[in-house]
């Protein structure tokens, strides 16, 4: 009794101490509880034949059948691997360039360079898909400065439809990926390489370590729990390869591999009024996204490492 | 030297085609790309020419009196309603254009209109879900999701009531007007009055550059071989043109929404008008689909032939609107296939440019030397696209009686001519012309929006296009004749009198009468295996038509019977029921 009381002070007291901390999180809290919490029951509307403007309990209950509808089609398995393949090479570029990308920067002595090589890497990322796969189609156009560049050098002898050839559609997309993100996704490693302790760096250019060496040993290690945390929750959205690049760059001739959920989802869901049917996609990812970020959290607390809850 | 183009855009077939969400498969629902092209294609027609009469003319609609007619309602106390159209334009309100003004003072009613951004499919489930309806809406694609949410409310009584001039109007087109429960949610646009006048200058979707007619002295051609040929045979000539390769033939496909620029021309090459993905027998009726028959197999066939001699632009399955007007503009394509509405702009800047040799001229063309075209619509009513009140309107009486004035044959006239001495003239016998000018200004988008020709013309109840006046005159300015022969150049001169006729019209079959047409506009009941259908049969035609027409010589066999099985995957036999069942109800009277 004594000792369930003493707690429920400690928590009281902790929480007055911390009560900056609380207003400043209430919002978010707010916002999820809003935004992400309640609309969950909007997901009665899988288990219908939903028609606009009726309550949601005048609809027609059609158990599992949008589900059924969803797997059953062949086309669902082509979509699915498209997303799958594109949001794992987004993942994987888009750390690896990032990472490296932050570790150079850091690297940088003049700040005036260094800042301008920051502004110029993130300034796509303020461009919006529509304006930004305008700029790739003209890039890739047969009389653009690829096939251009390719020609003068010799390397091709005509000029490849590259947004013609589905084979290619997910390294191009990745690299657009790349280049419209990297100098935003910098921004947060840079931030967890400030926390280093620079006499950690000291420490070792004493000890004789090479540039190299120290990038390896301090600050790669210095910013692993922020990549672990950053990668696990990543892997939530594995299910989610981004809709307008998709969208705004795939055409007839690369449809088989630009076709992703969110773009299926649009088509049969929400164009075909078939609310029952995108919300069914929904769940599905929703339900994929939990097992992965679980699971990856799982393993982060076998390796030791840092983990998000 | 004004833009006869800017007229296909805006004129009720083209926007109809424009905004059929029913040609679901071959057009899918416009998304805000596509409202981006339109914004930039307006923007540019803008800029392209039709520019210079904008600023000299704004004084010009400054004078002028209103008093045309008097509004039948009692209360002309001033009210605003709110207006939402599917449509795309610019957001306004009403009294800040000429005619908006005058009709406000024989009313008392002002509108505050406002245009869909966006997704319209997204724009109306908000709506819906919110249950707060703007006064009246014009759902164009949305019609079917709107009327089942309970958005509009009955008309039938109303225009009965107080709606003499709407009676005129519409009264012979009541029964098609009834939607399946037999109330009448939407005034349609396309209710023709008094006589029927054809346009003139119909265009079809085959273009040719001239200077490759001029090259072989102006040949009449028919047939799509002969096309092919007199491309060929240009290209064979002049293999490069200012430094570049010349290209051959060019299909507007590489935008996913605009598709149907390769999945409709079977049916046209056929000679059959725009039905959508069917074919409707003029006899029995039947509504077959021509996906998945020689005739598509024909298109398809002689696209593959033309890509292995190297005259099909691979490039139209992946360029984008602005790539390929830019082609259009560059003077190195030939011949290309897309509609007027989707290249417009282009058009439009090779006219105001000047060039003839570069400039365009479409032909009806199709498969054999017999076969009729059917390029120029028949006569149509158009009954799924309309303006109605919703349930959210404070004053439908009010509203009834606005539109009953707008109806009057005089208003109708303002709404398309605007006003005698300012925007027409009329000569003595009474009929309407337009100078030089005031058709530039016509065809000027800031003018258009100034005055408001280009909001009340359409979206609103309206006499439909072919109508004719009890004085003769064509309401829709461009079908007149005085107009259209200022609206010449002299390169279109030269080509009428090449091939001795006096207008575009004269190389066009007259239209055969079909009474369901346009079976477009049936409406497919939402989440119906119809609509899958329609979506699947795209799916299909996006994934193989490449692999099809770009397969290597000898290998188009595979790919279509590979294509073959899996269209025999659908349930056609079960659409074509579908469709034959709506189209021997429309021919019945029962729309």
């Amino acid at each position: 009794m004594v000792v369930e009381k003493s707690r429920i002070r400690q928590f009281f007291k902790s929480l007055s101490n911390q009560k900056t901390l609380m207003l400043m999180s209430l919002p978010f809290l707010v916002w999820v509880i809003v935004f992400k919490y309640l609309p969950l029951w909007g997901w009665l509307i899988a288990f219908q034949r939903y028609r606009l403007g009726k309550g949601l309990f005048d609809q027609t209950w059609v158990g599992l059948e949008n589900f059924r509808m969803l797997f059953q089609d062949h086309h669902f398995y082509r979509v699915l691997r498209n997303t799958l393949v594109m949001s794992s090479l987004n993942l994987v570029l888009g750390f690896v360039t990032a990472i490296t990308l932050a570790l150079l920067l850091n690297e940088l002595r003049r700040v005036y360079f260094k800042r301008t090589v920051q502004t110029i890497s993130y300034l796509p990322h303020f461009v919006s898909w529509v304006v930004a796969a305008n700029i790739v189609q003209e890039t890739l156009a047969p009389e653009g400065i690829i096939n251009n560049l390719l020609l003068k050098l010799n390397i091709i002898e005509r000029p490849i439809l590259w947004l013609g050839v589905g084979e290619y559609f997910w390294g191009i997309l990745a690299v657009a990926e790349v280049w419209k993100n990297v100098g935003w996704n910098t921004i947060i490693y840079l931030a967890a390489i400030t926390t280093i302790d620079p006499t950690q760096y000291e420490a070792a250019q004493i000890d004789g370590a090479s540039r190299f060496r120290r990038m390896w040993h301090i600050t790669l290690p210095g910013i692993r729990p922020v990549i672990v945390l950053l990668l696990i929750m990543n892997l939530g959205h594995i299910l989610e390869s981004g809709f307008e690049p998709q969208y705004l760059l795939g055409n007839s001739m690369n449809i088989e591999y630009s076709e992703n959920l969110d773009i299926f989802v649009l088509k049969y869901g929400i164009q075909l009024n078939n609310y029952g049917l995108a919300t069914a996609a929904g769940i599905f990812k929703t339900v994929v996204s939990f097992i992965f970020i679980i699971s990856a959290n799982h393993i982060a607390k076998r390796l030791g490492q840092s983990r998000l809850y | 030297m004004y833009n006869s183009f800017c007229i296909p855009f805006y004129t009720e077939s083209a926007y109809n085609t424009l905004f059929s969400m029913e040609r679901g498969q071959k057009m899918r629902r416009r998304h805000w790309l596509r409202i981006g092209l339109i914004a930039m294609l307006t923007a540019s027609l803008i800029f392209a020419g039709c520019s210079r009469g904008a600023k000299e003319n704004g004084a010009g609609t400054g004078n002028g009196t209103g008093t045309t007619g008097t509004a039948s309602g009692d209360d002309k106390s001033p009210v605003t309603f709110t207006y939402f159209a599917f449509g795309s334009n610019i957001d306004k309100l009403a009294s800040e254009t000429r005619i908006g003004q005058i009709l406000k003072e024989q009313t008392g009613v002002d509108w505050k209109m406002e245009f869909v951004v966006g997704d319209p499919a997204i724009k109306a489930g908000v709506m819906i879900s919110g249950g707060e309806y703007p006064d009246v809406i014009s759902p164009v694609s949305e019609y079917a999701k709107l009327v089942d949410a309970g958005a509009f409310i009955p008309l039938n009584d109303l225009i009965e009531q107080h709606g003499p001039n709407i009676m005129r109007v519409y009264g012979p087109y009541l029964d098609k007007m009834k939607h399946e429960d037999g109330n009448i949610y939407i005034l349609p646009f396309t209710a023709n009055v008094g006589g029927y006048i054809s346009d003139p200058n119909p265009v079809t979707n085959f273009w040719i550059q001239r200077r490759v007619l001029k090259e072989f002295g102006y040949p009449k051609i028919k047939t799509l071989d002969q096309y092919f040929e007199l491309i060929e045979k240009f290209h064979e000539k002049y293999p490069v043109i200012d430094g570049k390769e010349t290209i051959g033939f060019g299909i507007y496909a590489g935008d996913a929404a605009q598709y149907y620029t390769i999945t409709n021309p079977p049916m046209h090459l056929a000679g059959y008008p725009n039905d959508g993905n069917v074919l409707v027998d003029l006899e029995t009726h039947e509504a077959k689909l021509y996906q998945g028959t020689e005739l598509e197999k024909r298109w398809l066939k002689a696209l593959h032939d033309l890509y292995n001699k190297g005259l099909l632009d691979p490039e139209s399955f992946t360029a984008n609107g602005d790539q390929f007007m830019a082609k259009i503009t560059s003077g190195r394509m030939l011949g290309f296939a897309a509609y007027i509405w989707q290249i417009g702009d282009a058009i439009n800047n090779l006219k105001t440019a000047g060039n003839d040799d570069l400039q365009y001229v479409s032909l009806p063309i199709v498969f054999d030397e017999d076969i009729t075209d059917a390029y120029v619509d028949p006569p149509s009513f158009v009954n799924n696209r309309g303006l109605g009140i919703s349930v959210s309107a404070k004053d439908p009486v009010r509203i009834i009686k606005y539109w009953d004035n707008l109806l009057k044959e005089e208003n109708q006239k303002l709404t398309t001519w605007g006003e005698p001495g300012v925007t027409y003239e009329v000569d003595e016998n009474g009929r309407f012309y337009m100078t030089e000018e005031q058709l530039r200004k016509r065809n000027d988008n800031d003018f258009r929006r100034e005055y408001g020709f280009a909001y009340f013309e359409y979206e609103w109840p309206r006499y439909g296009n072919n109508s004719v006046y009890e004085d003769g005159n064509a309401h829709w300015p461009f079908y007149q004749p005085e107009v259209a022969r200022v609206n010449y150049t002299e390169g279109d001169k030269e080509l009428l009198k090449a091939w001795g006729v006096e207008t575009f019209a004269d190389l066009y079959a007259t239209p055969v009468e079909r009474p369901w047409y346009p079976a477009w506009s049936i409406e497919k009941p939402q989440g119906s295996p119809e609509a899958m259908f329609s979506q699947q049969a795209n799916d299909l035609m996006m994934l193989y038509y490449p692999k099809m027409v770009l397969a290597p010589e000898g290998q188009f066999e595979a790919v279509w019977e590979e294509y073959m099985r899996e269209f025999g995957k659908l349930n056609a036999a079960g659409y074509e029921e579908f469709m034959t069942r709506k189209v021997r109800d429309r021919v019945a009277g029962k729309w």
